[in-house]
């Protein structure tokens, strides 16, 4: 099932789908300390099978995590996007930010912006993110992005916490989504400098 | 800039090489949750095996070649999901490799090795590899007949993080094989 990935594009970035040349930012991370919310740290065979099969992922489910880049100097960020392997119960939005790039603001523009695609693209209604209960940053950008702890959801394997977003209708229009939209613009101000611990 | 890549279709005589895709999940978590998946890396529970399949449509696109599924063309088993066989080169290899998987009831066929065949001259004629080898893990006696009937010989053992010690087997080189072995798929 050949799947075409679609660029999205922000006011400082530009999301496409996982490349090979984008491998050795997501090695760098996934075989670091930095994984280790993420099944991680991996060595160079797992973390070569887990890069490919973010690529079939794409291909199985027809969505899937995009590569995060700055749309000027095309540098990769991160990643974000849609992840749904055979034991996630819902559809997970998910991101990651590649070290040197955290506290930018950039893991919020680039998941604001694919969650409007998947609620709007393929008809998502609900989405949730499973955050490990350690990872204070993730944490911190599912409640900036105005997600909310969900004790009644089912979680992957009883170690992880499940934020749900925002449904469409709630999210669309609201209050929310005006205060992520100028948080985003804050951080894209070159004259805005982000004051206490960073934050992805 | 994401390279959209086209996977081949090859045909033997009995077989349809294609490409794998989410149709063949069942059957393949049922291969690797079985006993007989513990020479390549299982048993697997399905979160491994949904991650394997997603892996090997990936590779295609890590390193513009991978491993086919394999579908008999006529019989009482056409069309089926009837194993995996291809080109393989994950980071950690130690080369390029022609492997096979067949999967439950499809063995003592002759599947794996025609497959065998058709992704080596593949890989000889369209790819232009120098050489080839196939990893057996030992006691896979099974495996290790596939490639002494495809004209292997052993080379050093080969010692991997995950797969601990696996028999390192070399197909005959390109110039060795009668045209290349071109007339093994069309």
């Amino acid at each position: 099932m050949p799947v075409s990935i679609p660029v999205l594009e922000t006011k400082r970035l530009i999301l496409r789908g996982p490349a090979p040349e984008d491998y050795p930012n997501f090695k760098s991370t996934f075989t670091s300390y930095r994984a280790r919310f993420m099944g991680g740290p991996l060595n160079d065979y797992e973390t070569w099978m887990l890069y490919a099969a973010e690529i079939g992922h794409w291909h199985i489910r027809g969505y899937g995590m995009w590569m995060i880049h700055d749309r000027v100097t095309d540098k990769p960020l991160g990643m974000a996007g849609g992840w749904k392997p055979a034991k996630w119960p819902e559809p997970e939005l998910a991101w990651i930010i590649w070290p040197e790039t955290a506290g930018q603001g950039y893991a919020l523009e680039a998941t604001h912006a694919v969650r409007a695609h998947l609620y709007r693209q393929h008809g998502w209604e609900t989405a949730v993110s499973y955050v490990d209960p350690k990872n204070l940053d993730s944490i911190r950008l599912a409640e900036r992005l105005g997600a909310k702890k969900d004790g009644a959801a089912r979680t992957i394997d009883g170690n992880d916490i499940v934020f749900r977003h925002p449904a469409p209708t709630a999210l669309f229009g609201s209050q929310i989504e005006h205060g992520i939209e100028m948080e985003i613009a804050n951080y894209a101000d070159p004259l805005f400098k982000p004051k206490g611990m960073p934050i992805d | 800039m994401s390279v959209t890549i086209t996977i081949p279709r090859l045909e033997t005589e009995r077989l349809i090489l294609r490409a794998p895709g989410p149709q063949d999940f069942d059957v393949f978590a049922g291969f690797y949750a079985s006993d007989r998946a513990k020479f390549v890396g299982g048993p697997l529970d399905r979160e491994g095996s949904w991650r394997m399949l997603a892996m090997e449509i990936g590779h295609w696109h890590m390193a513009g070649f991978g491993r086919w599924i394999v579908t008999p063309k006529s019989g009482d088993n056409a069309g089926e999901t009837a194993g995996l066989v291809g080109l393989f080169a994950p980071e950690g290899w130690p080369e390029p490799e022609i492997g096979w998987d067949l999967f439950d009831g499809h063995e003592g066929k002759g599947y794996a090795t025609e497959a065998a065949i058709a992704a080596r001259a593949y890989a000889y004629d369209v790819l232009c590899w120098p050489t080839a080898i196939s990893l057996v893990k030992p006691a896979n006696d099974g495996s290790a007949r596939v490639c002494q009937r495809l004209g292997c010989t052993r080379d050093d053992d080969f010692d991997h993080p995950r797969h601990g010690t696996v028999q390192v087997w070399r197909h005959p080189a390109p110039d060795t094989l009668v045209n290349g072995g071109m007339e093994a798929y069309s």
